[in-house]
């Protein structure tokens, strides 16, 4: 409602707007002197132009303007009443001396004079019943049309409905009033009103404003030929002082009329879309309420469960902490577990190893033969188990992160050869020759070395091991800051499928009870594990019946640990 | 004249097996089955060198290491670890203490007397 009165006056005032500029752009502004004389105005129902108020008075924006004129010029008004025909023709033959609400047209120049200054701007529109569906000039086709009687109106549609090629009926009518009454009561399908006309008529007959708008025009007071030119000098100067002051009666008239006595018809769709948008928005309001209120109890719903949350995430924390705690001093159990177990069991070994190897060599007196094998037997049974002792370990060690390295800088020559002294006594036995083959580039190398060793001495204890007889040999080159070491043995070897799980831990390609060589079967798992912690790697290539080489694949320097 | 060694062991196997040893290699042995008779027993009999295991009751090798240290008549008698201790950092753990030499149990007896002769002082 409140968008649309907003937009009324907006054209209000822009159609004042206009008027202003067009009553500055006129140069005759010249004084007249004033007189005495009266005016005989003629009056029609033409609201609210021009018309008749309910106290019997003439009224309307027109009237407003004149009588101010008059005031301002000392003159006398009269008014004569009649229909808008009769006005005119009075008007033609000088018996009134002033028609208000006259377009000027080139017709109309002939019989009267006009003064210069618009007083209104209008356009024409065409008003139907409510729900009648005219929505453009097209629609008028066929429909019976009413114009006032001798109008601009009638003439201008008449040109307007032969340009769109109309075949509609059209009926004059000696005033508005009858115009809207024909209309309400069926007897036409349209009126064509001027557009102050019918913003403020129309409604009260149940009419509504069609979106067919024509000919633009001014609106004048009209006066007989023979009025002087002083006359209406004087109307075109008042106009412009009126224009002029934005307080001024004109402007009052027109809010008057305009703005607040009359109630502006409004589209159809307005009241509809105003109830759809109230309806809405209390819908929206009362939703609103009901949201804001689920909301606030799903907000104190997530504050409980954020809550509950939060708890459990903080009990869960220590319960996490605890269990950390837990599992480092079971770390810490199973390190002391290790070096107690290392200990403990070393100890009795230590025994049973010392005396075995007293009385075999005679210390605690002469052995017979069979005794001698027997200890023997003992001794070799009692090594293998220290050996075992000391793999386990060392595998308990590596997969509980404990294997820690002493890292030094030492001569990998030496080292090579210190490994091949500690084997050079088995091969000897064997009758199998160890062919050592070092690059000059070897230099020293930064590792631990007891660990170094223990791979080395592992992988040249297998390869005699495993060779009955002629040589192994041993290779060590150095490139792009590794050392390559490989043990090539003139063994049994190894068949392809048994090469996938050879590094894996307790794995003897030759197993059972029939098994002639002795091992933990945790040797090559450890190697690989103390190779893989240095940053190297191993490899094997083999060939069943003629032997096995395990290459070896280390850094120059074995990095931080991990 | 025959050295006198000190063995400083609380397993009765071991400490046996290595007075057998080295007895029957010309050596004086006398023995400790703990810390504090051990380091009585150093003053008073002043030996050769000391057979010291880690692994002792009440105080341990590395503590009685240190508090035969503190004895400057002491300071140049060799002490050689003979443990079961085979852990990692064991060995320098043990040279840190004051230790000359380490033998890892169980022990070579085909060895061992001769590891022991090159710690004594008249060899090193």
């Amino acid at each position: 409602m409140t968008s649309q009165r907003n937009t009324s006056r907006f054209m209000v005032l822009l159609l004042i707007s206009c008027l202003t500029l067009s009553a500055f752009s006129d140069p005759d502004t010249s004084f007249a002197q004033t007189d005495n004389r009266t005016v005989l105005v003629g009056i029609y129902e033409n609201p609210p132009n021009v018309f008749t108020s309910e106290s019997g008075k003439p009224a309307g924006i027109f009237i407003d303007i004149i009588e101010y004129i008059a005031k301002m010029e000392g003159w006398k008004l009269r008014f004569l009443s009649g229909t808008w025909v009769e006005g005119l023709d009075r008007l033609a033959k000088g018996q009134i001396d002033l028609m208000p609400d006259i377009a000027y047209t080139v017709d109309h120049e002939k019989i009267y004079t006009f003064h210069k200054v618009p007083a209104l701007s209008s356009w024409f529109q065409v008003y139907a019943p409510k729900g009648s569906k005219i929505k453009t000039i097209l629609d008028l086709d066929e429909k019976r049309i009413l114009v006032l009687e001798r109008s601009v109106q009638q003439k201008a549609f008449v040109q307007l409905g032969k340009g769109f090629g109309l075949n509609s009926t059209l009926i004059t009518v000696p005033d508005y009033n009858t115009m809207f009454e024909m209309v309400a009561n069926g007897e036409a399908d349209a009126a064509i009103t001027n557009r102050f006309n019918g913003m403020m008529q129309a409604k009260n007959f149940g009419l509504e404003n069609t979106s067919v708008v024509f000919e633009p025009s001014d609106l004048f007071f009209a006066a007989p030929k023979k009025a002087s030119g002083m006359f209406l000098n004087a109307i075109d100067r008042q106009l412009l002082n009126l224009k002029k002051d934005p307080q001024s009666v004109y402007y009052t008239s027109l809010k008057k009329w305009t703005s607040e006595d009359i109630q502006f018809e409004l589209p159809g769709w307005v009241p509809v879309i105003g109830l759809i948008s109230g309806v809405v928005l209390i819908m929206s309001l009362v939703g609103s309420i009901v949201l804001k209120h689920r909301v606030n109890a799903r907000t104190r719903e997530l504050k409980q469960i954020n809550q509950e949350m939060e708890q459990r995430i903080s009990e869960r924390t220590e319960e996490l902490a605890a269990t950390m705690e837990k599992a480092l001093a079971a770390d810490r159990i199973k390190s002391a577990f290790l070096a107690t177990m290392s200990h403990e069991l070393r100890t009795p070994m230590n025994s049973i190893i010392g005396f075995t190897g007293i009385m075999l060599q005679g210390l605690a007196g002469p052995l017979n033969p069979e005794q001698n094998k027997q200890m023997t037997m003992v001794q070799n049974s009692a090594r293998h188990l220290l050996a075992l002792i000391n793999d386990v370990l060392d595998i308990s060690k590596i997969e509980a992160g404990q294997l820690e390295f002493s890292l030094t800088s030492f001569d990998l020559r030496l080292s090579i050869e210190n490994v091949v002294k500690v084997i050079s006594p088995l091969a000897q036995k064997k009758g199998i020759v160890l062919n050592l083959d070092i690059s000059d580039n070897t230099g020293t190398i930064t590792t631990d070395q007891r660990r170094l060793e223990q791979v080395m001495l592992n992988l040249l204890n297998n390869a005699v091991k495993f060779t009955e007889k002629g040589h192994v040999n041993i290779l060590c080159r150095f490139k792009n800051g590794h050392y390559i070491l490989s043990f090539a043995d003139m063994g049994i070897g190894m068949r392809p499928e048994d090469l996938p799980n050879l590094f894996q831990p307790f794995t003897q390609v030759d197993t059972g009870l029939s098994r002639k060589h002795e091992g933990t079967g945790l040797g090559l798992s450890i190697s690989k594990k103390i190779l893989d912690m240095m940053g190297g790697s191993i490899s094997v290539e083999s060939q069943w019946g003629e032997g096995s080489i395990f290459t070896v694949c280390i850094p120059e320097t074995t990095g931080d640990l991990p | 004249m025959k050295d006198t060694l000190l063995i400083i062991e609380d397993n009765e196997q071991n400490f046996y097996m290595m007075r057998f040893l080295l007895e029957k290699n010309g050596f004086t042995v006398i023995g400790a089955e703990n810390g504090p008779k051990g380091i009585e027993m150093a003053l008073s009999q002043k030996p050769s060198a000391i057979l010291l295991d880690i692994q002792l009751p009440e105080m341990d090798g590395y503590a009685v290491a240190k508090e035969l240290k503190k004895h400057g008549e002491l300071a140049d008698i060799p002490i050689i670890a003979v443990t079961s201790y085979a852990m990692v950092g064991d060995r320098e753990q043990v040279l840190a203490a004051g230790a000359h030499g380490y033998l890892e149990k169980p022990i070579d007896p085909e060895t061992f007397v001769a590891d022991i002769i090159q710690y004594l002082p008249k060899n090193r």
